[in-house]
């Protein structure tokens, strides 16, 4: 007979390999990242630009220019465009954020020769003709319109405003009057002064012939961008932590956010916070889903999470709970955060989080595309591979007495803003 | 193209094995074939409250969660009207961890009052969260029904109602599990850094034991054949109107599924794609439309659902799609075909990015019938003609054949 008791042998966690990026310096000084692994055929080239809302007046024009860029250039209209890429099964990926905005072009092996010079057209010759932007302020204000009437869209934006007031790209709250910013000059100015001037890295990953290799370099290097690596200052308004009610009425759950503004990854915290924020609200099995959840029944998910600038990060707890337990939520997760600042991890959770962190990393490597992403992270902040190999020693030293210091700096009450939309 | 080696133990349970020693993981997939279409009509939403249920602890194990995690694992879990779907990932060293949990919970639950209790109240606040508390969120609940008569689609996963859930009994969950949780209907898929050998010896080991049981035939209710257009309104406070329009179409099974999904393609893959470009972009009467196939076990539906752009008429904005739809019938391009095409394969690559997901793509294409499925989709959609998609078109797409649910906003009129 087997015994299901007792759980088989566990070998606890070593050493993790992460497999390198090769660097290479382009023309203009901007490197590139190869990552060449995979099973499959997959292309996947992302070009990095310091393009985020923080070097736009407004938000809405560096998003608007992100996502405008592939709707028609040079001589081809946006129906053009999709239609040459669509042919290809290939496909691109605009992403705007606080710090850069990235242009990313997935492809398969077999059709990047015909991708590639799509790639180009929209990079070098974007036109943001009036009637795409149109298109898209429609687009934008219907579903700007359609979040208003979410409890959780609410309660975000008025979190992040109250976190970092109304002269932050981050605390900024977009009203449909903000989409008439959007013209052809304002997205031009915002294109020729942050892409074509600011290319800050390219990350091209999958399974790549030597071949590809050259003419994806060639047509990288024909683009003459200007490379880009600003250290950048931000000033941020000091603001104090404030509680807020936005009333939604009719609504049958009441969203959340408890946080406070943070740090980014360079700071001498950031690994001991991640650890504590995993067992505060970071996996399935945390406190907060422990007793939110699994023992009260009072939401179908909570969680914690640190995000992270080049400059700066916040911490934001972040749930939907039915309206008739808002009150008993909230108390709740002030008792959790108060029990971790009072009471020691008990060794064996600590442990368990500590194996479940590594097994987690192993899972952010997995895959050709998701170790691209953490290269690219770390190329970002401009880090190295040492950063993730700290980590892993840090995880396996820190003590429940770190978890708990850390807790008593960065968890009390009177820092954090309480932002609930509700009926 | 996926490699992988196929062996099913003498209970019945089917095992795959992909191996790959790039990745110090392993994934474990195991598909139950068993879904909200196997709910009795007044407890509905149960398959999916099980699925919950499977990890509030199995017979010789109080918590699934913890020993899992402390293994360095991870695991989810979903459910559909046709199966439930539990995977985790784990490092490779810790393998045996997952086996020794998932056999012990397809061997029995713990079936704790607690447990269940306090699963039906998770249930329900995701019945709020996701479908009551969104715009639109219940817009599925009511076109179910209007496309479905008799078959048991006719309901969503989450149920038709919290009153099923909340009536929900210790009893009825046991009788659930003895039904439909057992090795001979199920699918297991271990992919990644393990090889067959090890797996067999960990199947012998923790999976031989649990005994088959009889399974009892479906038999589910065929939906007759739609004969005349259907139509619901709905007012509700929401900012914009906005469009469904299902057609009844094959089961995943028919040869003609293929055709139908690019039928689907045709209408609104990528931006280039007519109902985009056309509705859109040149009319304007949409600020976004799309199409998609939903590929059900038993005989499924073609969607079309758009957003009405604010200021045009609903019948105006309808008419349109029929329009399109008529138009399509007169013939697509070689290079429309083509393009379609090219995107079904590149799909099909760029599903197959990680370990979880190659263990899943097997456990499905096995529950079709055969794992190498998985690895003859590019060659089957390539054999599809312009003319089987034409076809399709023309059977399947007219109004008799048609639900039509418009969801208005009570600003406009």
């Amino acid at each position: 007979m087997i015994n299901r008791n007792t759980s088989p042998n566990l070998v606890p966690p070593t050493k993790i390999n992460i497999p390198d990026a090769v660097f290479s310096t382009l023309k203009n000084n901007a490197p590139m990242l190869i990552i060449n692994s995979g099973t499959q055929e997959v292309i996947k080239i992302d070009l990095i630009f310091e393009a985020g809302s923080t070097y736009s007046s407004h938000p809405i024009i560096a998003t608007g220019c992100n996502r405008l860029i592939e709707e028609g250039s040079g001589q081809y209209s946006s129906a053009e465009i999709s239609e040459m890429l669509d042919q290809y099964g290939a496909y691109f990926i605009t992403e705007s954020g606080n710090d850069f905005a990235t242009i990313s072009l997935y492809t398969t092996g077999k059709f990047i020769h015909q991708t590639l010079p799509v790639l180009k057209t929209i990079l070098t010759e974007p036109t943001f003709s009036q009637e795409e932007i149109d298109t898209y302020s429609m687009q934008g204000k219907q579903r700007l319109a359609v979040n208003m009437n979410k409890v959780d869209f609410l309660a975000r934006r008025n979190f992040l405003n109250a976190l970092y007031g109304d002269n932050h790209p981050l605390g900024i709250i977009t009203e449909v009057s903000d989409f008439d910013k959007l013209n052809k000059e304002s997205l031009l100015k915002f294109y020729d002064k942050n892409y074509r001037n600011k290319l800050r890295a390219v990350v091209v990953a999958g399974k790549l012939s030597t071949v590809q290799e050259e003419e994806i370099k060639q047509l990288i290097n024909g683009l003459n961008f200007q490379y880009s690596n600003a250290n950048y200052e931000t000033n941020i308004d000091t603001l104090n932590p404030k509680n807020l009610y936005i009333s939604k009425k009719d609504s049958v759950q009441a969203a959340i956010r408890i946080g406070k503004k943070m740090f980014n990854r360079k700071h001498e915290d950031y690994f001991d916070f991640t650890i504590l924020n995993t067992i505060l609200g970071g996996y399935f099995g945390s406190r907060l889903m422990s007793n939110i959840r699994e023992d009260k029944g009072f939401t179908y998910g909570i969680g914690s999470g640190l995000a992270t600038d080049i400059n700066d990060g916040y911490f934001f707890i972040s749930t939907e709970v039915g309206a008739s337990v808002l009150n008993e939520a909230l108390k709740e997760i002030y008792f959790e955060l108060e029990r971790l600042q009072n009471d020691l991890v008990p060794d064996e959770e600590l442990s368990l989080v500590k194996n479940y962190l590594f097994g987690s990393f192993q899972r952010s490597i997995d895959g050709v595309f998701a170790l691209s992403e953490r290269h690219k992270t770390l190329h970002l902040n401009n880090l190295t591979k040492d950063h993730y190999l700290e980590y892993i020693e840090r995880l396996k030293n820190i003590s429940s007495e770190d978890i708990r210091r850390c807790a008593q700096k960065h968890l009390v009450k009177n820092t954090l803003c309480e932002v609930v939309a509700g009926p | 193209m996926i490699q992988f080696e196929k062996f099913e133990l003498a209970n019945g349970l089917k095992v795959i094995v992909h191996e790959d020693n790039s990745t110090p993981l392993v994934a474990m997939n195991i598909l139950y074939k068993v879904g909200a279409r196997d709910e009795d009509p007044e407890k509905t939403g149960f398959a999916h409250l099980f699925e919950h249920l499977m990890f509030g602890g199995s017979i010789n194990i109080p918590s699934y969660d913890e020993p899992l995690q402390k293994a360095g694992g991870e695991n989810n879990a979903f459910t559909n009207n046709d199966f439930t779907n539990y995977y985790l990932t784990i490092p490779a060293s810790n393998l045996e961890t997952g086996f020794w949990l998932e056999s012990d919970r397809m061997l029995s639950l713990a079936f704790t009052e607690k447990s269940l209790e306090v699963q039906r109240n998770v249930v329900i606040e995701e019945f709020r969260q996701r479908y009551l508390n969104q715009p639109y969120g219940d817009a599925w609940l009511k076109l179910r029904p209007l496309a479905y008569k008799v078959h048991p689609y006719q309901w969503a996963t989450i149920g038709k109602e919290i009153s099923h859930i909340e009536d929900a009994t210790l009893e009825d969950v046991k009788d659930f599990f003895k039904k439909w949780y057992a090795p001979n209907n199920a699918i297991l898929t271990i992919a990644g850094n393990c090889s067959v050998e090890k797996a067999k010896e960990l199947c012998e080991k923790w999976f031989i034991p649990i005994p088959a049981v009889k399974l009892i035939d479906r038999n589910l209710p065929q939906e007759p054949k739609q004969t005349e257009m259907r139509r619901l309104e709905v007012r509700n406070d929401v900012p914009s109107n906005q469009i469904y329009l299902a057609f009844h179409s094959c089961s995943r099974y028919n040869k003609d599924f293929y055709a139908t999904d690019l039928l689907s393609d045709v209408l609104s893959r990528g931006k280039s794609s007519r109902l985009y470009q056309q509705l859109v972009k040149e009319k304007k009467l949409f600020t976004d439309i799309g199409a998609y196939m939903l590929g059900d076990l038993d005989e499924s539906l073609l969607l079309i659902e758009g957003k009405i752009s604010d200021g045009v008429n609903p019948k105006e904005a309808e008419d349109a799609i029929f329009e399109l739809i008529e138009e399509l019938k007169n013939g697509i391009t070689e290079k429309e075909l083509e393009k379609i095409k090219n995107k079904a394969y590149s799909t099909v690559l760029f599903s197959e990015m990680s370990i979880a997901n190659k263990a899943l793509n097997l456990a499905y294409y096995e529950m079709l019938g055969d794992a190498d499925l998985a690895n003859q989709q590019e060659y089957i959609y390539n054999a599809i003609s312009s003319a089987d998609i034409i076809n399709i078109a023309k059977e399947i797409l007219v109004k008799e054949n048609c639900s039509v649910l418009t969801y208005l906003s009570n600003k406009h009129d």
